[in-house]
């Protein structure tokens, strides 16, 4: 109450002191009459003694109020009254610093989804993650999963980890039940105490129970909220239904709330994870697919946990050198596990990096924009600043200013933003991984919005505030000219301010173009086979039905002679992996070669196909043979290895004959004869990585998870529905994964990249036109400013094409100057982006010579227009003006 | 013109002190406080219209004055200030330690006369 009583009192209180003072004013011209001055005189007199009354009355009202807020007020209030006074200036600094909030505020949602992820449970930052550390990774090396042997040592440790929990994050299965059609699902393999590592419950129903992830009781599932709402109606009576996995009956037990979502992992489903005495064995050790979550026990810092667990990986590697060699151990905090797993923050450091740019050459703008509506104002300030107004409230006044206009731009730039965000959740959608983490304008993005709106008032308005609080009173209120050295020296820091944003833009526009141009390169290198016209498909077979591998061999051959009768297929193969979808590295050993010297474990890329395979991708044998149908379960074992793997393996020998023990997991290992040589392929098509690869055929190793591959002379996905009724002809039951052309693979494995190309390319094209308007600004300007001096050049005898020479002259100037302190800074990008991406090409001179050349020329024509103006200057007008 | 800063308030308080003291004689307008600072200290003082009102305003605001619509000598409306009951404490409180303050600072200047002469 009191405080508005105050606000309402405080007008009677300022009404009080104009009474006081006015009544002051008069006694003292009275008693100066009473001297006997004249009336006229004794006012003036009383006044001057007085001092400046409205400076008086103003500090004497400043007692009321709260320091600042109420001036400020009425700081805004004023600003706003000019600035509705210009509104094209008002409309071309708010529009500029809009464009340059937004773009910030859109790439900040992903900063805020993808860096920020909110943790689910209780306490998460005493939950750690427990990687293994891979000696020969080049790429997050320290976020391997570990073995369930691993997992089985260090959870043992529970002065370290109060609870540890083991997930097998990325299986793949089928659902089937209640006569829907069976559909491919993610799964995840928990230990029966994941849940309570996060100290979170299920929505409904149970969490597992201790014992059910031993094998035999682990048939019970718990659902995630988007499949419980998707395929179930998010019915509740779901739990304790049986639903088919991979064609065994499962008891549903619960279904998890929607806010438990760990960024980057989404499974569908969890069943338990069922670890037998096999996972347990020393050559289980190479097997690390478990990604393990622990809670720190109580009093136990990160610190504390590094250097125990990194003991314990010392012991194992004694212990175990055979697979433990080399191999470390980290632990890192819950999100920033997540976020590195993610793998996304060099590429939205780059962008925000890069957005960040583009707003510092609006502020600049803006600020161009500035200096010459203070120059215009000059005169205006100059009086405020000889009635008395101090120095900081005039640049508190335009300080104001630029804030009121900066959060103009804030609230249109968030306007913008709303939209942008919408964009970039659609063009996000290439993965599931990544559609299902929420991108939205939520509180961070608010928060960095108003941040950054701030921050550009005060970068862009700073400056031409001091200089135009300094002009002196004196020169501004007598120099009547607009080509006076006042207006010079403000056309001079434009002048610096210009070649600053230009060089800016340059050195953006080459590290994005540096940055396009390596990823366009990767996306479109050659990977070594024929990629047209193919169609695939995942199938899975169930160990229920297949678990023999004469049934497996006879399904694929079955599939195969069926689909190659089908109309418009010209071949059919099984493969173990797509080629240079990333397949599997085994260790090996060759016969002869003990791995003595290299001190390192022989390794190759394993992939099983059927002898159709080399022809189907047209990947050809170079020496030897590949296989044939006389290549079977009961004969010799045989291998085609690539080209690398002679390379590497074999150097100096003839690979053909040789002898190579792949140790592959179960079944005894045999040797197998090398009997062909086939072309390099890369192992990832957004890599430039080629390993070694080792073929093996399918007849020999049936594995039960493949992929098969058509061959079509027509589009190859209008033969979907062909290969579907052929896989349902055989098992009506089995679902198809990913059907998707080769074509269609490879474009999903670019996965954000044409994202951040079209980004980079939009950002960098924005500060390329924010840059020429800038420039542009600058030399129109500064035109107008010297039409005077150009008239009297023309009238002295100038020919035209000599002023816009010398127009032309100065733009190309400023641009020179600030490309080539930009080009100087850009010199060292190459190296920067290097070792922040691996595996792209970046040393490009080329490229530095056409954003240049490009920079110069796009200079030139925004100051094509105005030096072109400047000849059509009306000369008497131009004269008499002044 | 721009005012002398040298003829500010000599430290902080004594104007404050000076305008409280003065209205524990009578209420007193804005102008009469002005002429009879300068009168009672035959002139030494000159109190400064730019500090004279926002001290008031100051005074207003902690409530050691209070003011009410008053009549001039000359019959024009004025505003007439007023010592309130707190504004007489801490006057009083003041007093004594400005008090102190000064026979503290007379000492010590006292001690210091022999060495210089």
């Amino acid at each position: 109450m009191a405080f508005f009583s105050r606000l309402f009192s405080r007008r009677r209180r300022y009404d009080d002191l104009a009474v006081s003072i006015r009544e002051h004013l008069a006694e003292r011209a009275d008693e100066l009459m009473a001297d006997g001055m004249s009336r006229a005189e004794a006012e003036q007199t009383a006044r001057r003694e007085f001092g400046n009354v409205g400076l008086i009355e103003e500090r004497s009202r400043e007692a009321w109020q709260w320091p600042t807020l109420e001036s400020m007020l009425a700081d805004v209030r004023f600003a706003l009254r000019q600035l509705a006074k210009s509104p094209g200036f008002t409309a071309t600094a708010a529009t500029t610093l809009a464009l340059g909030i937004a773009v910030n505020a859109t790439m900040f949602s992903m900063v805020s989804a993808f860096l920020m992820p909110r943790l689910p449970g209780r306490d998460p930052q005493r939950i750690v993650v427990v990687s293994s550390v891979n000696p020969d990774a080049g790429f997050q090396a320290d976020l391997n999963p570990a073995s369930a042997a691993n997992y089985r040592d260090w959870k043992a440790d529970t002065q370290t980890f109060s609870e540890m929990a083991a997930a097998d994050e990325y299986r793949t299965g089928s659902l089937s039940g209640a006569g829907e059609q069976p559909e491919a699902i993610t799964v995840s393999a928990i230990s029966a105490n994941y849940f309570s590592v996060f100290g979170v419950a299920p929505q409904l129903g149970r969490a597992f129970a201790p014992g059910e992830d031993e094998p035999g009781h682990d048939h019970v599932v718990i659902l995630s909220h988007s499949l419980w709402e998707r395929r179930f109606g998010a019915d509740a009576s779901v739990i304790g239904r049986t639903v088919g996995i991979n064609r065994e009956d499962y008891v549903v037990i619960g279904v998890m709330p929607a806010d438990f979502r760990l960024l980057g992992f989404t499974p569908q489903l969890w069943t338990p994870l069922a670890l037998t005495a096999a996972d347990g064995a020393p050559d289980a050790r190479n097997r690390r697919y478990l990604y393990l979550f622990a809670r720190l026990a109580p009093n136990v810092t990160l610190s504390d946990a590094r250097a125990r667990i990194q003991v314990a990986a010392k012991r194992a590697q004694q212990d175990f050198p055979l697979n433990e060699k080399r191999w470390g151990a980290s632990v890192r905090v819950l999100d920033d596990f997540l976020i590195a797993n993610f793998g996304i923050r060099p590429a939205l450091a780059v962008i925000m990096t890069v957005v960040g740019f583009v707003l510092l050459i609006a502020c600049v703008n803006v600020a161009g924009l500035l200096f010459t509506r203070s120059v215009g104002r000059q005169k205006e300030l100059a009086i405020r600043l000889s009635l008395g107004a101090g120095r900081v409230r005039i640049v508190r006044q335009l300080l104001t200013e630029g804030l009121v206009i900066a959060l103009m731009g804030g609230a249109v730039g968030l306007i913008l933003a709303s939209f942008g965000i919408r964009v970039v959740r659609a063009a996000l959608g290439f993965n599931e991984v990544i559609s299902a983490v929420p991108v939205s304008l939520d509180r961070n993005v608010l928060l960095y919005a108003a941040i950054i709106s701030i921050a550009s008032a005060v970068l862009s308005s700073l400056a031409p505030a001091l200089k135009a609080s300094r002009s002196g009173v004196h020169a501004d209120l007598k120099s009547e000219s607009r080509g006076s050295s006042a207006g010079r020296s403000h056309s001079r820091m434009r002048t610096v301010l210009v070649g600053g944003e230009i060089a800016l833009a340059l050195f953006l526009l080459i590290g994005s173009a540096l940055l396009i141009r390596g990823v366009y390169l990767l996306d479109h290198q050659k990977l070594g086979f024929n990629r047209d016209h193919l169609l695939t498909a995942g199938l899975r077979l169930d160990k229920a039905h297949y678990s023999d591998s004469t049934q497996r061999n006879q399904f694929v051959r079955s599939l195969l002679s069926h689909l190659k009768e089908t109309p418009g297929v010209e071949d059919a193969a099984v493969t173990s992996v797509l080629p240079a979808a990333g397949p599997g590295s085994v260790p090996i050993q060759i016969k002869g070669k003990p791995e003595e010297r290299t001190g390192e474990h022989r390794s190759a890329d394993d992939v099983v196909v059927t002898p159709e395979y080399f022809n189907i991708i047209a990947l050809p044998i170079l020496r030897g043979r590949g296989f044939t149908a006389s290549d079977q379960a009961g004969t010799p074992r045989v291998v085609v290895v690539s080209q690398e793997f002679a390379r590497k393996h074999l150097a100096g020998e003839d690979a053909l004959g040789k002898q190579v023990l792949l140790e592959t997991q179960g079944g005894p290992a045999e040797w197998c004869q090398i009997i062909g040589i086939t072309a390099d392929v890369k192992s990832f098509s957004e890599d430039q990585r080629v390993d070694p690869e080792i073929y093996e055929d399918f007849e020999q190793r049936p594995v039960d998870s493949f992929s098969v591959m058509l061959r079509s002379k027509v589009e190859p996905t209008s033969l979907s529905s062909a290969l579907r009724s052929s896989v349902a002809r055989l098992d009506a039951d089995l679902p198809l994964l990913r059907v998707m052309s080769m074509e269609g693979v490879l474009e999903a494995q670019r996965n954000g990249n044409p994202l951040f190309e079209r980004l980079l390319a939009t950002f960098a094209m924005l500060a390329l036109i924010l840059a020429t308007i800038g420039i542009y600004g600058l030399i129109a300007y500064s035109v107008g400013q010297r039409s005077q001096e150009i008239g009297i050049r023309m009238a002295l005898g100038a020919k035209s094409s000599d002023v816009s020479r010398m127009i032309l002259r100065e733009g190309l100037k400023v641009a020179g100057i600030g490309s080539a302190v930009g080009f100087v800074m850009a010199i060292p990008l190459p190296k920067l982006f290097d070792s922040i991406f691996s595996g792209l090409l970046f040393g490009a001179p080329e490229v530095y010579a056409i954003v240049v050349v490009t920079m110069l020329l796009v200079a030139l024509a925004a100051t094509l227009g105005p030096a072109q103006r400047a000849t059509r200057v009306n000369l008497s007008a131009a004269l008499r003006n002044e | 013109m721009a005012k002398d800063p040298n003829r500010r308030d000599l430290f902080s308080g004594a104007l404050e002190l000076m305008i409280l003291h003065t209205l524990r004689l009578k209420p007193m307008h804005g102008y009469g406080l002005a002429k009879h600072i300068k009168h009672a200290s035959d002139d030494l003082l000159q109190v400064e219209e730019g500090s004279l009102y926002p001290a008031l305003q100051r005074l207003l605001r902690e409530g050691l004055l209070d003011s009410e619509p008053g009549i001039s000598a000359k019959g024009r409306p004025t505003r007439i200030y007023r010592l309130t009951d707190s504004g007489l404490r801490h006057l009083e409180r003041e007093v004594s330690s400005f008090e102190t303050m000064f026979t503290g600072i007379t000492r010590v200047l006292a001690a210091a006369r022999p060495q210089e002469g």
